[in-house]
């Protein structure tokens, strides 16, 4: 098998998702000349992202990106994932093959688009 | 993993038991070239000949016709390549949904100053004649149009194509990879002058091929050394591949008819359970001129390889009709060529069935395919593509 049992089991069993009625932040990402597309739900409670929905587009490790990277990042602070990398995602997933690199990248991408939508709206929910 | 179910036959097939067994003196006790005058070399001879008119047989033609290459892609750029050379310049048609191997075939004939008109399709993947009529030219050289397309299964009206080529003194190559063996051929009928076909989409080895050349047709080689193949085609033969091809197609003319029935009726079978089951799927290529083993499906809304990946990890092997390479989207010419739209076009999946795919695994398929899309449409923002 090309991919991690990781990657298998998320891309088979996706965790968080879909939609989230009034979220606190929203993010996407694309994958320029790909196609593929992630975006991220944030619910946030004291700073600290509480509940994490997803939805993508694309191929199986971009599905299993955004799946480990909705778990990796409930509980963390907002501003941690404003500066979440693509690596750390990457190794939640074990590891990706050198043409789903992106897969990663555009989670990652979409999870800090969250959180810069949720800063921008100078709000907190209690 | 429970069961293993192969629908990927329009890419390749295992190679038919009685093929095997009819090779494998060929890798070890019967090893001469056949260009040796010595009995080793004769031996080996025989073999090549046997099979070439095994092959001239089937096509009711002279096995002087015959010559044998590594495979489709070779035949293809010979075939295209050998009638431009033989005329040094001028016009070529072809259609948009060829495949690569004449695709890019008649764009490297484009840089090197012939011109090429590439005909379009309909919804289906059908050429229509009179379109290859119009674009004729007085200076039109060639010809090359598919016989049936490998991705959507879509057979042309060769037959039609021909007698247009004909009337004009045109030559026409027909690339026959995924029909030779598996639809009936009348090359007369057909109006065809040169014909592409391969081993490994018929129960034969990988690595051989051949391009029946009818006689008379100007053609020149494009690959030079010695003077194998009557000068046609330089190097020395791969026996145990031209044998394998040659019994490949003796088995197929036994076999095709018989199983070219059972094979349709399955391949209806899992387009009638996979489109009643799967919300906005649709069938791609022609309803009823198509291969008989060839399913090819558009899934709205899903990204094809996440499906191949999901089946993959059912057993199932089937193909996607895009691909994301290294970031890059590439979505299918042919069905770019139809006019399928992005969002049903990034879906699409093909499913070949062959002689040994049965009810039962049709049955599997369709019972794995509608709750896998079902949750990869859950994480899917609808729309997106």
């Amino acid at each position: 098998m090309r991919y991690s049992p990781t990657l298998v089991d998320h891309f088979l069993n996706p965790r968080n998702a879909g939609l989230m009625r009034d979220p606190d932040g929203i993010g996407e990402d694309e994958y320029e000349g790909c196609g593929d597309l992630t975006r991220f739900f944030l619910r946030v409670c004291d700073g600290r992202a509480v509940e994490v929905r997803f939805q993508t587009y694309g191929c199986g490790p971009t599905i299993a990106a955004a799946s480990v990277a909705s778990e990796l990042c409930r509980g963390r602070t907002v501003d941690d994932l404003g500066h979440l990398e693509a690596e750390e995602i990457e190794g939640a997933l074990e590891w990706l093959p050198q043409d789903r690199k992106h897969a990663a990248e555009i989670a990652a991408g979409a999870l800090r688009a969250a959180a810069r939508d949720h800063l921008s709206r100078g709000r907190r929910h209690v | 993993m429970s069961r293993h179910v192969y629908l990927d036959h329009n890419a390749s097939t295992p190679i038919h038991p009685e093929v095997v067994a009819e090779m494998l003196p060929y890798f070890s006790e019967i090893f001469g070239n056949p260009s040796s005058i010595h009995a080793f070399g004769r031996e080996a001879r025989d073999g090549v000949d046997r099979a070439r008119e095994r092959v001239a047989r089937f096509l009711r033609v002279s096995p002087q016709e015959i010559v044998f290459t590594s495979g489709g892609t070779e035949s293809d750029n010979f075939a295209v390549k050998g009638l431009a050379a033989a005329r040094g310049k001028g016009h070529l048609i072809t259609s948009k949904v060829e495949h690569h191997a004449v695709l890019r075939t008649c764009q490297a004939l484009e840089a090197q100053g012939f011109d090429v008109a590439y005909v379009g399709v309909d919804e289906h993947g059908m050429v229509n004649p009179d379109d290859v009529r119009r674009a004729i030219r007085p200076d039109t050289i060639a010809i090359s149009i598919m016989h049936a397309n490998s991705e959507v299964g879509t057979i042309q009206p060769i037959a039609a194509i021909g007698r247009i080529a004909r009337e004009h003194g045109i030559p026409l190559h027909v690339d026959a990879v995924q029909t030779l063996g598996k639809v009936p051929l009348d090359l007369d009928a057909f109006g065809v002058d040169v014909l592409s076909f391969s081993g490994h989409k018929i129960y034969g080895p990988k690595g051989v091929a051949a391009l029946w050349i009818r006689k008379g047709t100007r053609m020149v080689a494009i690959q030079h050394g010695g003077e194998h193949e009557r000068r046609r085609r330089a190097g020395t033969e791969n026996v145990p591949g031209i044998v394998g091809l040659g019994k490949a197609v003796e088995v197929r003319a036994r076999d095709m008819h018989a199983e070219a029935e059972r094979v349709t009726a399955l391949r209806d079978r899992l387009i009638d359970g996979v489109c009643a089951r799967v919300p906005e799927v649709r069938l791609s290529g022609h309803p009823t001129q198509r291969l008989p083993g060839t399913a090819s499906f558009l899934v709205r809304h899903v990204e094809s390889e996440s499906i191949v990946l999901g089946l993959d990890l059912k057993g199932i092997g089937v193909s996607a009709g895009s691909a994301c390479t290294a970031g890059n989207i590439e979505p299918s010419h042919v069905l770019v060529a139809m006019g399928v739209p992005l969002d049903w076009a990034m879906g699409a999946v093909r499913c070949s069935l062959g002689r040994s795919t049965t009810a039962e695994d049709i049955d599997y398929v369709i019972e794995c395919v509608e709750p896998l899309v079902r949750k990869l449409r859950q994480a899917m923002p609808v729309g997106a593509a």
